[in-house]
């Protein structure tokens, strides 16, 4: 396993895991694990996972991120979806991948704001 | 000024019909497999050539004929205005008639057939009037073979290869027609295309789709797209959906729209369908069409307060509305926190 490939920043309650490279077999279930510890280390309550940076999302890697998302719930970590693209998600609505049951979020902010976590000032 | 107006009509005319020849993939191969379909053989165009000297003999005969049935027919009559007209049209007939037997069949002959049609086609001749005109054309000429041709056979043969460069102009000529409905087609779905998605900013992160018109599934797909990436784009929470305006809402286009619905959840937004009918829920109730997944309203006034809801706002009155009040301007309605 690949470990630490993909950054897991934690921000107060929350963690934050920028998938920046294509989540393939070795590197997904490595993330999967280091996710998985984080949140055992720290007691996040949080988790973002923010896939900006990806411009294709297979049914393996939307398989892994709504996997992810349900064990890190039973450990009592809320998880959210950000920053999808546009053509990533028509993509997986053609697939027949709705993906429900993880929540979602336009952005960063957006995300944090889903799980509570309060910023000091909004300009909004 | 008529002048100059001719020429550009002469101009759009002509790369009108080289824009059909790419639309028709009229190239020599294609021209090859016609003329061979056609059974249009060098033999064929050989005997042609020959019989040029009888062509130039009975052309002006045959175009008076010719015009007699056009000029005799109160719907083809109309596009023959004065007698200047009639002269130019039979002087560039005769000239048609005589390209016939000029013993060639290449891409310079198909290209100036096609330039024919779409000046046939640019001023609204409708097909039938062509066909029946080519009907004309045939029984003169096989008339003037048995005046000017002695042996049965050699009429036959003669006939044989006019026919075939007949009909070969003849389904040139029809797919002039088609190639130039083709074209049209385009660019109407080009500005439909353009008009189909217009996604209108109502407040900070809150879009509005207003649909108008049939969905099917094409522009379904184009919605969808513009959906997503307005969404992205402005960083909506919330984006209205409007189908007041659409005037068939089946299990399809549900399905479509629950379908943008879910990609715009995957984006991290959600979508507030308005303008649903009794009609509508009808139908949608009675298909068994679930859209427990969208928030839907009514009206559109109702969609707007329950997009801003989302995003934390509300439509308050700031002043109440005296009933005496002078109706120079109506009292202002803002939104705040």
């Amino acid at each position: 396993m690949i470990r630490g490939q993909i950054p897991i920043l934690r921000i107060g309650p929350t963690l934050l895991a920028t998938v920046h490279i294509e989540l393939r077999d070795a590197v997904a279930e490595a993330f999967q694990a280091d996710v998985l510890t984080t949140i055992e280390k720290t007691g996040a309550t949080g988790l973002l996972i923010d896939i900006s940076g990806l411009d294709m999302v297979d049914s393996y890697v939307a398989r892994i991120v709504a996997e992810t998302g349900r064990m890190a719930k039973l450990m009592g970590t809320s998880t959210v979806l950000v920053g999808m693209r546009p053509e990533v998600a028509a993509t997986l609505i053609r697939m027949g991948y709705e993906m429900a049951g993880v929540k979602t979020a336009l952005n960063v902010d957006d995300g944090l704001e889903l799980l509570g976590h309060v910023l000091p000032t909004r300009s909004r | 000024v008529d002048h100059a107006r001719m020429r550009q009509d002469d101009q759009a005319a002509m790369s009108d019909h080289r824009k059909y020849m790419r639309i028709l993939k009229l190239d020599e191969a294609e021209i090859r497999s016609r003329r061979a379909f056609f059974k249009l053989t060098d033999e064929d165009l050989t005997r042609l050539a020959a019989l040029r000297p009888f062509a130039e003999k009975v052309t002006d005969g045959i175009v008076e004929e010719f015009y007699a049935l056009l000029l005799g027919h109160p719907d083809t009559l109309q596009f023959f205005g004065d007698d200047a007209t009639i002269r130019r049209v039979k002087r560039t007939q005769r000239e048609y008639f005589l390209q016939l037997f000029s013993g060639r069949c290449d891409a310079a002959y198909v290209e100036d057939r096609l330039r024919v049609g779409a000046a046939h086609e640019r001023i609204g001749l409708a097909p039938k009037w062509y066909l029946g005109a080519y009907r004309q054309y045939l029984s003169l000429i096989l008339d003037a073979l048995h005046v000017e041709l002695s042996s049965e056979e050699e009429i036959r043969e003669a006939f044989r290869s006019i026919q075939r460069i007949v009909f070969f102009d003849v389904a040139l000529a029809i797919d002039t027609y088609i190639a130039a409905n083709l074209d049209a087609i385009g660019r109407h779905q080009a500005a439909i295309r353009e008009l189909s998605t217009p996604v209108i900013r109502v407040y900070d992160r809150v879009l509005l789709l207003p649909l108008v018109g049939a969905i099917d599934s094409h522009r379904a797909h184009q919605v969808m797209e513009s959906v997503l990436l307005n969404v992205v784009e402005a960083q909506a929470k919330c984006i209205i959906i409007d189908i007041a305006g659409v005037p068939v809402v089946d299990t399809r286009v549900a399905d479509h729209l629950l379908k943008t619905t879910a990609a715009v959840r995957l984006l991290g937004a959600q979508t507030v369908l308005t303008g649903i009918t009794a009609q509508v829920a009808r139908t949608m109730v009675q298909l068994g069409v679930d859209v427990s997944t969208m928030h839907t309203v009514s009206r559109l006034s109702d969609g707007i307060e329950l997009a801003l809801g989302i995003v934390g706002k509300a439509i308050t009155a700031i002043a109440p509305a005296a009933p005496a009040a002078p109706l120079v301007q109506a009292p202002p309605q803002g939104t705040g926190a």
